[in-house]
C-alpha cells in the first residue's frame, strides 16, 4: 500500500481552508496510485479553475460508447468504483458529436475566460492541440494524477502537448478497412484495393478529413505525419477521381456503419470500434490493419478554464489510469487502452482481440496549422462534396 | 363610449405582439445575422461562388422537391377525396391512419425505408425476382429511393389540406351540376376540382417547403450522387472556415423555395386560394 501526498499549498487551494482531505494510497500493485478524498467539504476547486464548485461531483463531457453502460453512466463500474472510493460523483454526460461543434458552442465562453460547466471534456488531438494553443486548456497538477505514469511511452510526448502537461489519451481511435470477403470476391491487403474495379460502386470513405486523406497517403507512399499540403491534396485528388469514376458510393459520416451492417457498402474506410461493433451482428465482416498502415488519433480527456472542481477531475483520470479499472474499462468499450497494464487485466479472448491490441504500422496525422487546417478542409469539401 | 373603442383598439396590438417578438427574435434576428455572415470574406461573391460550386445541388433539390411534391399530389388527391366523399362513418379512422405514420420519428420511418430498400431487401428482391429489376440493379443509393421516401414522408401534409378543402364543399353544387346534366366528371373538371385548389395549393406548399429544406432522406438513402443543399449545411455549418458561404448557401436555398412557391401562385393564382 502506498500514499501520495499532496503539499500543504495544494491542500488549501484545492480544497478549502476548511476542508479535511483524507488521502488513501491504492491498493495492490506499486504502478496503481489512488486518492481518496472521501470527507472532502464543498467549495472544492482549484487555483486555476476559476469558480469554484462542488467537490463532491465532477461533470464530465464525452462522445458516445466511451464508457460502460453509456445509456445510464450511473452503472458504470468505473464510475461507480470512483464514487465509492471518493465520494465524488460524476455527471457524464456523452454528448460531444464532434469537434467543430464542440468549438463553434463553447468558443464564445472560453475565450472571455468563462468556464462551460464541465471538468473533463475528450476532444480528438488537433482540435485539443487547438485548445492548448489557445490557451484554453487548464495544465494538471501532477501530484493529484500519480496514474499519469502508466501512460503508454508511445503516447507520452505529442509535438502539441510534450510530456502531457495538458492532456491524457481517453481512447484511441483506428481508421483502417472494413470489409466482406464474400462481397468483394478477393481479400483486402492494402488500402489501393479498394479502387479494385470489382467493388465499383461498393465503396464508402469516411467524411473524417485526417483519416480518408492520411490512409490515402499512406497508399501513395507519402507520410501523414510528416507531409506536406501538396501531399494532402495528391490523396485529395484521388478521391476526386474516384468519387467522379463511381469507385466511391458515397462519402459518410457515421451513418456509413449501417451501409455496411446491410451489405450494400462491401469495403469501406472504418473505425476499428465500430467494426468490432458490427462483426458481433455480422461475423463475415472483415477488419484490416492494411499493409501500408493504419491511421491513429487520439480523443484526449482535458480540464477547461474555469472548471468547478479541477481536483476531482484530476482524481478521476487518475482513477481510470488505474490499470486495474482500465482494463474491463477499455475491453467493453473496445477501443485499445493507453494505461500500460490494461491490457493483463483483460480476459484472454480481449488480450488477442486486434481491436484492442493493433498490430502493424500505426501513424498520426501531423496537427496543422489554423491556414493548413482551413486550405485542406476546403479541398477535401470540394472533392467530397461537390 | 369612445373609451370603450380606444380600449379595443389596442386589442389587435395586444395579440399580435407576442407573435411579433417571438418572429422579430428568432426569426428575423438570425436572419439578419444569417445575411451579414454570408457577406464575410468575399462579399457578393460569395454567392456566386456557392452558385457556380453548387449548381447541380441546387438543380437536384429544386427537382427532387417538386418531384415529390407531385408524388404526393397525384396519391394524396385520390385518398383525400374517397376519405371525405366516401368515408362515411370511417372518416375519422382514415385520417388518423393518414397521419399514424407521424406518431414514429421522422428519423425512424426513414430508416425503416432503408431497411426495405436495400440490396438484399424485400422489395429489391420482389423486384429481381419480377424481373423488373436486373441482377445488379438497386434501389437505395438512387433518385427514386430518395424522392420516394421524400414524397412518403411530406403525403400527410398534402392529405389532410385537400381532405379539407373537399370536406367543405356543398353537396348541393355537385347535384346542381348533375340537374344541370353535366358527367361526373365535368362537374368534377368544373366544380370539385376548382373548390379544392385551396386545399392543394396549400398542400403543395407544406410539401414543397420541408422537402427542399430536408436532408435526412438524401443522407440516408441517397449516395454522394443524390446530395441536397440541406445536406451541404449540415456537413459544413459547423466549420468556420465555410461559414460564410454555407450562411449564403442558405440563403441561395430560401430563394429556390420562394421561386417555387412564387411560379406556383403565379400558374394558380392566389387570390382564391389563399
Amino acid at each position: 500500500m502506498s500514499y501520495t501526498s499532496l503539499t500543504r499549498r495544494q491542500l488549501l487551494a484545492g480544497f478549502g481552508a476548511a476542508g479535511a482531505v483524507t488521502l488513501l494510497g491504492a491498493c495492490g500493485a506499486s504502478k496503481s496510485k489512488s486518492i481518496s478524498t472521501k470527507g472532502v467539504s464543498a467549495n472544492g476547486g482549484s487555483a486555476g479553475s476559476g469558480s469554484a464548485g462542488d467537490a463532491k461531483k465532477i461533470t464530465m463531457l464525452n462522445w458516445v460508447l466511451y464508457i460502460e453502460n453509456d445509456a445510464d453512466p450511473s452503472k458504470s463500474p468505473t464510475i461507480r468504483s470512483f464514487t465509492d472510493a471518493t465520494g465524488i460523483r460524476v455527471d457524464y454526460r456523452p454528448e460531444i458529436d464532434g469537434n467543430d461543434t464542440f468549438y463553434t458552442k463553447y468558443e464564445p465562453q472560453l475565450s472571455k475566460g468563462k468556464g462551460i460547466g464541465a471538468d473533463i471534456v475528450v476532444l480528438t488531438a488537433w482540435m485539443a492541440a487547438r485548445m492548448i494553443a489557445k490557451g484554453f486548456a487548464l495544465p494538471f497538477t501532477e501530484s493529484h494524477i500519480p496514474n499519469k505514469a502508466n501512460l503508454l511511452p508511445d503516447f507520452a510526448n505529442p509535438p502539441w502537448d510534450p510530456g502531457r502537461k495538458f492532456t491524457l489519451p481517453w481512447a484511441t481511435v483506428l481508421a483502417g478497412i472494413a470489409y466482406y470477403p464474400d462481397k468483394c470476391g478477393f481479400e483486402l491487403k492494402s488500402v489501393n484495393d479498394l479502387f479494385d474495379p470489382r467493388l465499383k460502386n461498393r465503396v464508402t470513405v469516411l467524411d473524417e478529413m485526417r483519416d480518408t486523406v492520411g490512409l490515402l497517403m499512406l497508399a501513395q507512399g507519402l507520410d501523414p505525419a510528416s507531409g506536406s499540403i501538396d501531399d494532402m491534396k495528391k490523396a485529395v485528388a484521388q478521391i476526386r477521381t474516384a468519387r467522379g469514376n463511381g469507385q466511391i458510393r458515397k462519402v459518410t459520416g457515421n451513418s456509413y456503419t449501417e451501409d455496411l451492417r446491410l451489405r450494400d457498402t462491401w469495403a469501406s474506410i472504418a473505425w476499428a470500434g465500430d467494426a468490432a461493433q458490427l462483426q458481433h451482428d455480422n461475423p463475415d465482416l472483415r477488419w484490416l490493419f492494411p499493409a501500408e498502415g493504419t491511421m491513429r488519433s487520439t480523443d484526449n480527456a482535458m480540464i477547461l478554464l474555469g472548471a468547478p472542481n479541477q481536483v476531482g477531475a484530476e482524481l478521476f483520470l487518475n482513477h481510470v489510469y488505474d490499470p486495474k479499472v482500465a482494463g474491463p474499462l477499455y475491453e467493453k468499450i473496445q477501443y485499445p487502452s493507453p494505461v500500460k497494464g490494461a491490457l493483463a487485466n483483460m480476459s484472454a479472448a480481449a488480450k488477442s482481440s486486434p481491436f484492442l491490441n493493433p498490430t502493424g504500422k500505426l501513424v498520426e496525422f501531423r496537427i496543422l496549422s489554423a491556414n493548413e487546417d482551413d486550405e485542406l478542409s476546403k479541398a477535401f469539401a470540394e472533392a467530397t462534396q461537390q | 363610449m369612445d373609451g370603450r373603442i380606444a380600449r379595443r383598439g389596442w386589442v389587435p396590438y395586444a395579440l399580435l405582439a407576442p407573435g411579433l417578438a417571438w418572429l422579430v427574435l428568432f426569426f428575423v434576428v438570425p436572419l439578419f445575422s444569417l445575411g451579414r455572415k454570408s457577406l464575410e470574406r468575399g462579399g457578393l461573391h460569395n454567392y456566386s461562388k456557392v452558385f457556380s460550386d453548387n449548381a447541380a445541388v441546387i438543380g437536384r433539390t429544386f427537382l427532387y422537391a417538386l418531384a415529390a411534391t407531385m408524388g404526393a399530389l397525384v396519391l394524396g388527391y385520390p385518398l383525400a377525396y374517397v376519405i371525405a366523399t366516401r368515408g362515411g362513418r370511417a372518416k375519422n379512422l382514415l385520417l388518423a391512419l393518414v397521419v399514424l405514420p407521424f406518431f414514429t420519428t421522422y428519423l425512424i420511418r426513414t430508416i425503416a425505408w432503408k431497411v426495405l430498400l436495400f440490396g438484399d431487401g424485400p422489395v429489391v428482391r420482389f423486384l429481381r425476382f419480377t424481373h423488373v429489376f436486373g441482377r445488379n440493379s438497386e434501389l437505395l443509393g438512387t433518385h427514386w429511393a430518395v424522392i420516394g421516401a421524400l414524397t412518403y414522408n411530406f403525403l400527410p401534409f398534402m392529405v389532410l389540406p385537400i381532405y379539407v378543402s373537399l370536406e367543405k364543399i356543398d353537396p348541393r353544387l355537385l347535384e346542381a351540376g348533375i340537374d344541370l346534366y353535366a358527367t361526373p366528371i365535368a362537374t368534377f373538371r368544373r366544380v370539385t376540382l376548382p373548390l379544392s385548389m385551396p386545399g392543394v395549393f396549400a398542400g403543395s406548399l407544406l410539401t414543397f417547403i420541408p422537402a427542399a429544406g430536408d436532408f435526412v432522406n438524401a443522407e440516408l438513402l441517397g449516395s454522394d450522387g443524390q446530395r441536397m443543399i440541406g445536406n451541404i449545411i449540415a456537413k459544413n455549418f459547423e466549420k468556420d472556415v465555410f461559414r460564410p458561404k454555407i450562411s449564403a448557401l442558405s440563403f441561395v436555398l430560401m430563394v429556390v423555395i420562394l421561386s417555387g412557391v412564387l411560379l406556383y401562385a403565379r400558374f394558380l393564382g392566389t387570390e382564391d386560394v389563399i
